[in-house]
């Protein structure tokens, strides 16, 4: 592998992989639209296999012989093989990642994104599923204290973007992918126009998301839309 | 990035509650790197997360929260890496190399994600409704078969090496220890893996065992 960099503090490989990096993926999951951003974002080009969830793709042996848990999103980076969106998020910076900034070195700086990425998976993304799911999965009506904790984590979203453009400080980092994927799959899935009065326009973390589709990333909202209108 | 080896902080303050998993995965994390933490105990059930003194140090008034001088950090898991990134002198608890550190992010994921999560779920009905969910009880275990299958030939969770991916999954497996309905036994793999976190890991009963033990007696209070 050409172009292998070593610094005292961190070895990082700044190369290209040997061949794009296999993705297992669906569109309208938000987890693994947040690794094709992050992907966009890197500079990395993922070999694109779909996997029907519906139909048991994700169930057949060469799947569960490389993953054993069998979700999506799963990467195959030339024989090695990771699943967790965020891990592969922040592995993907940190192997191939030349802009520091999206997923920055210095431990305080990068705490405040991994704090945010749990966020992300533990409490915003978290509640739009527990609201959502059974909704959409289970044919069950919709809670409205499920959505009310969901809204709750709005909030804190909002309270974390005030004073700043980006989730975690003054950049835009790999926290504000993975919470965009999120924030764009609950006001995509949520037809209400209640859903779009109270959070959507009521929210910094709304102004938050017009801005990510407005100002910085026009390549980033591409693919937000392109993957959201699959939904649709 | 990380491991700086910067000479470790005098203390950290934590606020926490020992019964709390993710809180036992910070104490673990520091007692591996002998980093002196300030306890201040934080009763949720009591409400003391929702002081505004509290919610002016953490707006999302969760525990564990730390701070570490006028550095303040909350989610477990995030404190963790932290604490190695920055004052670890070795790579071990969390490697630099990035594949390596990939499967102990991926870990670290899989039980926030999945394996505690689920423990949550049921814990949550059973303390709430004061109702045994054995639907949801299945799915934490479908979680164990999984951790079972990731250790199989392994000694530790992420790789050769101990790590803060051991720490988290340890805090929250041995919570299941509370549960006289929770079989560990049927997972030969985690089952010999939980036992070499307990002799191996720094401060293990002060850390983790007292907290386990302090929730067994909440548990028994509110049958």
């Amino acid at each position: 592998m050409a172009g292998i960099l070593f610094s005292p503090d961190w070895i990082c490989c700044s190369a290209e992989p040997n061949m794009p990096i296999d993705f297992y993926y669906i569109p309208g999951s938000a987890p693994c639209r947040a690794v094709l951003l992050a992907a966009k974002a890197v500079g990395v080009e993922l070999n694109l296999k779909l996997t029907d969830l519906m139909a048991g793709e994700h169930l057949k042996p060469e799947f569960i012989k490389l993953n054993p848990q069998h979700c999506v999103p799963t990467i195959d980076d030339n024989g090695f093989a990771l699943w967790e969106s965020r891990a592969i998020c922040t592995y993907l910076a940190n192997q191939y990642g030349g802009n520091e900034s999206l997923y920055p070195k210095d431990p305080k700086k990068r705490a405040v994104v991994d704090s945010r990425l749990y966020f992300d998976q533990g409490t915003l993304y978290q509640r739009f599923a527990e609201y959502y799911y059974p909704v959409m999965f289970g044919g069950a009506p919709f809670d409205e204290a499920k959505l009310k904790k969901l809204e709750e984590a709005y909030e804190y979203l909002d309270k974390f973007l005030d004073g700043q453009d980006w989730a975690a400080g003054s950049e835009m980092t790999l926290a504000d992918i993975s919470l965009a994927s999120s924030v764009s799959t609950a006001e995509v899935n949520i037809n209400r126009l209640e859903f779009r009065t109270r959070f959507s326009n009521k929210y910094i973390a709304g102004c938050w998301f017009r801005s990510v589709q407005i100002r910085k990333c026009h390549q980033l909202a591409e693919k937000v839309q392109e993957h959201s209108a699959w939904l649709r | 990035m990380g491991c700086r080896g910067s000479k470790v902080p005098e203390k950290i303050v934590l606020y926490y509650d020992k019964r709390s998993a993710p809180c036992r995965t910070v104490l673990l994390t520091a007692a591996s790197l002998n980093i002196k933490v300030e306890l201040k105990e934080i009763n949720i059930q009591k409400g003391e997360h929702m002081t505004p003194e509290f919610l002016k140090i953490n707006p999302q008034h969760c525990i564990p929260t730390m701070q570490d001088g006028d550095f303040t950090l909350w989610e477990s898991r995030a404190i963790a890496q932290y604490l190695v990134n920055q004052y670890a002198s070795n790579d071990s608890l969390y490697p630099r190399e990035p594949k390596r550190r990939a499967l102990v992010d991926a870990r670290l994921n899989f039980d926030q994600g999945c394996l505690y999560q689920r423990l949550l779920n049921f814990y949550f009905k059973l303390f709430s409704e004061k109702v045994k969910d054995d639907e949801l009880i299945k799915k934490f275990l479908e979680a164990i078969e999984l951790l079972n299958t990731f250790l199989e030939g392994k000694l530790w969770a992420a790789g050769d090496t101990m790590t803060i991916a051991d720490f988290a999954l340890a805090a929250s497996v041995s919570t299941a220890e509370c549960f006289d309905f929770v079989d560990l036994d049927k997972y030969p793999h985690v089952n010999k893996w939980l036992a070499r976190c307990k002799g191996n890991m720094k401060g293990y009963e002060e850390a983790n065992q007292d907290g386990i033990n302090a929730l067994k007696e909440t548990i028994a209070n509110f049958k």
